[in-house]
């Protein structure tokens, strides 16, 4: 492993392990190196990091979902036993993700154009052009039968010199097998949170995916997040004070879902009055993205299909 | 349904028969014939399935852990490999890989308790470590297609979707990963064998349906001749027979 990269920075946290960026020592090409260390006096590799090594084995081929170059195994020999001599060290496994290294992600760059020395908005072009790609990604999970779960800025990285735009920490996703049911409750960082999720709905689908999606839009036209909720009853209220309280009509079944308690009755707002700098198809194709019932809720493949993309040029996609 | 199955690794790593059934160098040297070598990944098959019951696992997770296991065997040799040790740890990692983790030590556990023999006495620490070898011979592709899902909506297209139906195909389908026949056909050609074998076994006329269908109903009738053949053969398979094929892999060359 050493022979082969040279670590140069420890660029983040993942799921389970720090996240290194490297430089591959023989073509002097930049990877990011994500690090699990196996605790083989108890369960052996984690299944966060099976199910994304897997997962990124079945869709790292798409040009919007990070591309894994190689998984490295190596036994490490802990720096104190090296030390005494120990004839019989205690090896320790790491398993290292390599992937290609992108310079930024989509919450670093939101941040820098809300804070720092030059604050502006996202030019439309590029949140059009994210967007599309995302849904591409987004489109490409869902056709392999794969959520993503847990959306977010944040895990999605960029190279924004090119303006790509690609998913990465497949960590919660999970290959979907019909019928959908029983997924775990904790998944989605909750400002993406989808609102059948917060609700305790335990038959949820590809429709959770779109919702963070949605979120994921009107922040970049923000320049912050939509419904910045800090616990679950917080987030299910910033949602319903914007979009108003769901009811039977809108959401049949939403009353019966497990969490659904009585509610204040907030009136639906237009959604451009939070977003002003919205244009109209964009906040139609918002609209379509944040409908309550999921199964209205528009899928990853029409929404690439949505007029608000017609002014982009998908030549280059 | 089948749609994403045809861009997934499971469609790309499709095998030709004469592949699965290459004898590994180093367990011909050891006697091994490929009628053992069969023998041994049916007996493999069956040991997951009993383990599987043990530790109460859906039939997805066995499906996927025998997958792996003959997987396992198309690139490596049992003299290395032991298979006593390959079929749990398959469990292991399937049960990880489809989402309900079973614990190591409670299969260690049920390991000691299904088999008094000294060969098939593995601990947690083996099956870690043989996790990680076959995650390297499996080259981290974990993600499997299985008949099941095909199965319903075919059953109902059909309009055979009666318990009846059901429950024989879904056991026929069981059966065939006593067999290789995952590593070598689209998982949904196998689900349409199964019925067409049920179909035949229950006097249903399903010609005219099958007709409709745009497979290729060679290649199903094929694949429901290999499912009989087997049940055919299956009367031969003693346990001495399979303790004959283990023993070989025990003996020095």
């Amino acid at each position: 492993m050493e022979e082969k990269y040279e670590k140069l920075e420890k660029v983040g946290e993942g799921t389970y392990g720090k996240v290194y960026k490297a430089r591959e020592k023989g073509s002097g090409k930049l990877v990011a190196l994500k690090k699990t260390r196996l605790e083989m006096d108890e369960e052996g590799v984690p299944p966060t990091a099976l199910r994304e090594v897997s997962l990124l084995q079945l869709l790292s081929q798409s040009l919007y979902i990070v591309r894994l170059l190689s998984v490295e195994h190596v036994d490490k020999i802990p720096k104190a036993h090296k030390a005494s001599g120990n004839p019989n060290p205690q090896t320790k496994p790491v398993l290292y993700l390599v992937f290609e290294y992108l310079d930024t992600d989509l919450k670093k760059f939101i941040d820098s154009h809300r804070k720092g020395p030059n604050p502006r908005p996202l030019p439309h072009s590029l949140v059009q052009s994210f967007l599309f790609q995302l849904c591409k990604g987004v489109a490409h999970c869902h056709s392999h039968g794969v959520l993503h779960r847990d959306l977010k800025p944040q895990n999605l990285l960029l190279d924004h010199h090119k303006g790509i735009l690609k998913i990465a920490d497949l960590g919660l996703a999970r290959a979907f097998t019909v019928p959908l049911k029983s997924y775990t409750h904790e998944i989605v960082t909750l400002w993406y949170r989808a609102p059948e999720v917060l609700l305790g709905s335990t038959h949820y689908s590809t429709a959770v995916d779109i919702w963070s999606v949605g979120c994921i839009f009107a922040e970049m036209v923000r320049r912050q997040p939509l419904f910045p909720g800090d616990s679950e009853f917080q987030q299910l209220i910033h949602i319903f004070r914007i979009l108003g309280t769901p009811t039977e009509h809108l959401w049949p079944g939403v009353t019966s879902l497990r969490d659904w308690h009585l509610y204040p009755t907030w009136p639906p707002q237009s959604l451009d009055s939070n977003l002003p700098s919205l244009c109209p198809l964009g906040l139609d194709l918002l609209s379509k993205m944040l409908k309550y019932n999921p199964s209205e809720r528009i899928s990853a493949k029409s929404a690439l299909d949505h007029p608000y993309f017609d002014s982009l040029d998908k030549s280059q996609f | 349904m089948a749609a994403n199955f045809w861009t997934s690794s499971h469609y790309k790593h499709l095998l030709e028969q004469e592949d699965v059934d290459m004898v590994n160098t180093l367990d011909k040297e050891k006697g091994i014939t490929l009628e053992d070598f069969k023998l041994i990944k049916m007996h493999m098959a069956n040991y997951i399935l009993k383990l599987a019951q043990q530790v109460k696992v859906r039939q997805r997770v066995v499906a996927t852990a025998v997958t792996y296991m003959r997987r396992v065997y198309t690139r490596k040799s049992m003299a290395e490999y032991d298979p006593r040790l390959v079929a749990p740890t398959c469990l292991y990692l399937a049960s990880k890989a489809e989402e309900s983790t079973v614990q190591a030590r409670l299969l260690a556990f049920y390991i000691k308790k299904l088999y008094a023999d000294d060969k098939y006495r593995y601990e947690i620490k083996d099956i870690l470590e043989m996790e990680m070898k076959i995650l390297e011979a499996l080259n981290y592709y974990l993600v499997v297609y299985h008949p099941y899902r095909s199965l319903s909506p075919l059953l109902q297209d059909a309009g055979l979707n009666d318990l009846n139906m059901t429950q024989l195909t879904w056991g026929l389908v069981n059966d065939t990963y006593k067999m290789d026949l995952i590593l070598v056909h689209p998982p949904h050609l196998i689900a349409l064998a199964c019925i067409y074998i049920a179909s035949v076994l229950r006097d249903k006329d399903t010609t005219a349906w099958f007709e409709e269908l745009r497979v290729d109903m060679n290649v199903v009738k094929n694949i429901s001749m290999e499912i009989l053949d087997f049940y055919e053969s299956n009367r031969m398979f003693t346990e001495e027979r399979i303790n004959v094929a283990l023993q070989k892999l025990t003996l020095r060359p």
